[in-house]
C-alpha cells in the first residue's frame, strides 16, 4: 500500500512506542466489569457471612474467608447490598452527602459490589469523589531517593534536597540488596538534615525491612504486597493471615506501615483467574481493611503497563485509588512507574490524582533523574520539578512540592553529606572523603560522584548489623561531631515511635513534629467553600507563587 | 467483636497484676479508666504523661543529653502495650475499629522478642508449617507471652491452612 504521509509521521510519535492490547478477559486483560466477574451477593446466617458474590462458604478461598470475617461490617451488609449501586455512586459525587455517611456504606461492601459502584463513575466524577473521600484534609506526596550504585553520600544529599522541596515521606531501595542498612541510615540522616519530621523507609525483603525498622533506621514501611487471587498470594509467599500478622508486628514496634497492591499484578504473575483488574483490586482493598492496616499503596503501582494497555485502564487505576479512600484507608496513589514514552500521556497518568488530591499523589516521585532510579524509573522525576511547580502555580492546585532557592539546596546537601561523613567515621564504617562530600553537594547523578569500594561498603553494612548498631548509636555519633540538631531530629523520631500517634490513618509530621492525620485533620470537603485549597493556604501558596524564574515587574526594563 | 475486646481487657488486667512483666509499669498507668477519644489525639501533645517507655520512664526524660550519657537503652525507645491500647481507643473512636484490632494484636507482640516474632511470621507463610507446628506457636503465644488474640490468630490459620491446603507438604 502506498503510505499516506500523515500516517507515516504519526507512527514516529512517542505514543507509538507504548504497548496496547485488545481486551482478553480469560487472561485478565480487562479493566473492570469483566464478563467473568461475579455478581454482587451476600447471605448472612447467625451473624456470619455464608455466601459472598455468588460463592458459598465451603468454596471460599483464604482471601474470601479473611474478608468475610474481618473486612465487612456484617450488621450492615445486607442493607447495603440491597442499595442501588448507581445511587451509592451518586452519593459519592454529591457534595451534600458527608464523608461519614459514605463510610457507613463502604464499610459493608463485598468486592463485587465495590467494583459495581466504581464502574458507575466516569473519570471526572472519580476526581470529585476523591476530593471528598481522601482521608487527610491536605493532599501530599512521597518521593524516591535512590541511585544505581547505592552511593550513600549521594543518598543523604538527595534526601535533604527532597525534604526541602516538600516531600513528607521518602522511600529508598537498593540496587544490591546487601547495601540496605547503609541506604536506610543515609536517607534517614539526609532527610532529617533537610527538614526534621520527614518519614523515611527502605523497601527490601519483608523480614529484612522489619529488622531495619526495629533498629530505628526507618520510620515506616510500604511494600508489604497483597494480591487478589489465592494462587498469586501464595506465589508471593504469604497468606492473608501471615500478612495480617506482619502488620501487627510493625505496629508492635511503633512503626507506621501500609500494604501495596494494584491492577495488573495478578496478570503479570500469571493467575488472574479470568477476573477484571478492578474486581481483584477490590479484594486487595478489603483485605487491607480487614487487617486493620491504616494505609495502602495502590493504583497499579509497578504494574501500570498492564492496565495502561487496555480500554478504561487509567480510569480503572483512578477508580481503585478512590475505592481505597472510600474504605477510609490512607492512599499512596501510584503514579510512580515510568510507563509511557509520550510526555502527554505521562501527564495523563497523574492528572486525576493531582486534580483530586490524594494522601500521596506519587508513591514515588523520583527525586533524582530517572537514570538513578532503582525502582526502574518513575513517571515523573527530578527533571520535571520546574514543570510541576508551574502546573501547581497555573492551576492553584497542590502537588506536595514547592520551589527552593539553589543556595538553600546547596547548603542542605552539603550538611547532609557531612553529617553522614561524621556518622561513618564514628561508627568505624568505610571513610567518606571530603571530595565525596563536595561532589554530593553539587551532584545531579552518580556520574558526578567519585567511585566507592562497594565490596568494602557491603561488608561494613553487614558488620554494622552484626554489631547491633541502632539509631541510638547514630544519635550519639551526630552529637559527638556537632550535628546536635540532626541528632535531636532522629531522637524525636524515635520518641514518636514510643507514642504511636503516627500509627493513625494518613499521618505525616511538620518540621516541628506536629502531626497531621485523618484523626486531627480529617478531610472536610463538601463542595465550594470547604476543604483544602492551595490558594487559601498562604504559606504554601506564597512559596509556589514565588517561582524563582518568574519575571518581577519591579525589576523589568520596559 | 466485643468478645475480643473483653478478652483483651482481661489480659491487660492480668498483666497489671503480674509483677514479673517488664511492661507492667506502663500497663498500670491509665487515664482514670476513661477511654481515649479522637479529641485526646495527638497523645504527644495532649497526654504525654500517660505514655511511658517500656521501663516506665517519662517521655520528657528521654533527652538528647541522657542519650549521649548512655542513660537511655535503645530498648527504651519502644512502644508499650498501654500506648497501643490508647491509640486503639482513639482509632475506634475515630471510626476505625479494624485498626484497633490490629493494635490489640500488636500490643501482645510487644512482649515477643524481635527474632522470635520474625520466626513466627515466617511460620505463617504458606507451606512452612505443619498444623501441629502452628498450634505449638499458638500455645507458646498464650502461655509464654499472654498473647491470647495472636494465639487465636494462629489457631484460626492452622484450621484454614489445613482445609485450604497451605500446610507444609501441601505444595
Amino acid at each position: 500500500m502506498k503510505r499516506q504521509k500523515r500516517f507515516e509521521e504519526l507512527e514516529k510519535r512517542p505514543i507509538h512506542q507504548d504497548t496496547f492490547v485488545k481486551e482478553w478477559p480469560e487472561e485478565g486483560f480487562v479493566a473492570m466489569m469483566g464478563p467473568n466477574d461475579p455478581k454482587p451477593s451476600v447471605k448472612v446466617e447467625n451473624g456470619k457471612i455464608v455466601e459472598m458474590d455468588g460463592k458459598k462458604l465451603e468454596d471460599f478461598d483464604l482471601i474470601d474467608l479473611y474478608i468475610a470475617k474481618y473486612g465487612i461490617n456484617i450488621d450492615n451488609v445486607e442493607k447495603v447490598m440491597n442499595m442501588d449501586s448507581t445511587k451509592i455512586a451518586r452519593m459519592l459525587v454529591d457534595p451534600n452527602v458527608s464523608r461519614e455517611d459514605i463510610i457507613k456504606i463502604t464499610s459493608a461492601l463485598t468486592p463485587a459490589k465495590a467494583e459495581e459502584i466504581i464502574s458507575k463513575l466516569d473519570f471526572g466524577e472519580m476526581i470529585m469523589a476523591i476530593k471528598k473521600m481522601r482521608p487527610r484534609r491536605k493532599p501530599d506526596n512521597q518521593c524516591h531517593v535512590t541511585n544505581t550504585v547505592d552511593n550513600p553520600v549521594q543518598i543523604a544529599a538527595d534526601a535533604a534536597d527532597a525534604a526541602l522541596r516538600g516531600f513528607p515521606e521518602q522511600e529508598t531501595t537498593t540496587a544490591v540488596a546487601r547495601y540496605a542498612p547503609f541506604n536506610a541510615i543515609s536517607i534517614l540522616i539526609g532527610a532529617q538534615t533537610g527538614r526534621p519530621g520527614v518519614l523515611t523507609q527502605c523497601s527490601v525483603e519483608e523480614a529484612t525491612e522489619l529488622q531495619l525498622g526495629m533498629r530505628g533506621f526507618t520510620a515506616y514501611a510500604e511494600t508489604i504486597s497483597v494480591y487478589g487471587t489465592d494462587r498469586v498470594f501464595t506465589d508471593g509467599d504469604d497468606t492473608p493471615w501471615s500478612k495480617g500478622f506482619l502488620a501487627s508486628c510493625y505496629a508492635s514496634r511503633g512503626l507506621k506501615m501500609r500494604f501495596t497492591s494494584g491492577a495488573g499484578s495478578e496478570v503479570l504473575m500469571g493467575y488472574p483467574e479470568g477476573k477484571s483488574m478492578l474486581y481483584l483490586e477490590a479484594r486487595c482493598i478489603l483485605l487491607t481493611k480487614a487487617s486493620g492496616v491504616q494505609g495502602l499503596q495502590n493504583g497499579a503501582v509497578s504494574c501500570i503497563e498492564i492496565p495502561g494497555a487496555v480500554p478504561n485502564g487509567i480510569r480503572e487505576v483512578l477508580g481503585e485509588n478512590l475505592l481505597c479512600m472510600m474504605c477510609d484507608i490512607e492512599c499512596a496513589s501510584g503514579c510512580d512507574q515510568a510507563y509511557s514514552h509520550s510526555d502527554m500521556r505521562r501527564t495523563e497518568r497523574f492528572i486525576g490524582q493531582f486534580i483530586a488530591g490524594t494522601d500521596y499523589i506519587n508513591s514515588g516521585y523520583s527525586s533524582t533523574p530517572n537514570y538513578d532510579n532503582t525502582f526502574a524509573g518513575s513517571n515523573t522525576d527530578a527533571m520535571d520539578y520546574d514543570d510541576m511547580y508551574v502546573m501547581e502555580r497555573d492551576l492553584g492546585q497542590y502537588y506536595g512540592i514547592h520551589p527552593v532557592q539553589e543556595e538553600t539546596i546547596i547548603k542542605a546537601r552539603n550538611k547532609a553529606a557531612k553529617a553522614l561523613q561524621a556518622v561513618f567515621e564514628d561508627l568505624g564504617l568505610p571513610k567518606i572523603t571530603d571530595e565525596e562530600v563536595e561532589a554530593a553537594t553539587y551532584a545531579n547523578t552518580h556520574d558526578d560522584m567519585p567511585k566507592r569500594d562497594m565490596v568494602a561498603d557491603m561488608k561494613a553494612a553487614q558488620d554494622m548489623m552484626d554489631r547491633g548498631i541502632t539509631a541510638v548509636d547514630i544519635i550519639k555519633a551526630l552529637y559527638n561531631h556537632g550535628f546536635k540538631d540532626v541528632a535531636e531530629a532522629i531522637l524525636n523520631l524515635q520518641k514518636q515511635k514510643v507514642v504511636g500517634d503516627y500509627l493513625q490513618t494518613s499521618s505525616i509530621f511538620d518540621k516541628n513534629w506536629n502531626i497531621t492525620s485523618a484523626v486531627n485533620d480529617g478531610n472536610d470537603y463538601q463542595g465550594p467553600g470547604t476543604g483544602y485549597r492551595l490558594y487559601e493556604d498562604k504559606e504554601e501558596w506564597d512559596r509556589i507563587k514565588d517561582l524563582p524564574f518568574a519575571l518581577d515587574p519591579e525589576h523589568l526594563e520596559l | 467483636m466485643s468478645e475480643v475486646d473483653d478478652l483483651v481487657a482481661k489480659i491487660m488486667a492480668q498483666m497489671g497484676n503480674s509483677s514479673s512483666s517488664d511492661s507492667s509499669a506502663s500497663a498500670t498507668s491509665t487515664n482514670n479508666g476513661k477511654e481515649m477519644t479522637a479529641d485526646d489525639y495527638p497523645l504527644y501533645q495532649k497526654h504525654r504523661d500517660l505514655v511511658k517507655t517500656p521501663s516506665g520512664k517519662k517521655l520528657d526524660d528521654i533527652t538528647l543529653q541522657n542519650v549521649v550519657n548512655d542513660q537511655v537503652d535503645p530498648k527504651e525507645l519502644r512502644i508499650t502495650p498501654e500506648a497501643l491500647k490508647l491509640q486503639g481507643e482513639i482509632a475506634a473512636n475515630a471510626g476505625r475499629p479494624a485498626i484497633q484490632k490490629n493494635l490489640q494484636r500488636a500490643a501482645e507482640l510487644t512482649r515477643v522478642p524481635d527474632e522470635r516474632v520474625l520466626q513466627m511470621y515466617d511460620a505463617l507463610r504458606p507451606f512452612r508449617s505443619t498444623k501441629q507446628e502452628l498450634l505449638d506457636i499458638a500455645k507458646e503465644l498464650r502461655d509464654k507471652y499472654h498473647a491470647e488474640v495472636c494465639a487465636a490468630w494462629f489457631e484460626e490459620a492452622a484450621d484454614y491452612y489445613e482445609s485450604r491446603k497451605k500446610l507444609k507438604g501441601d505444595n
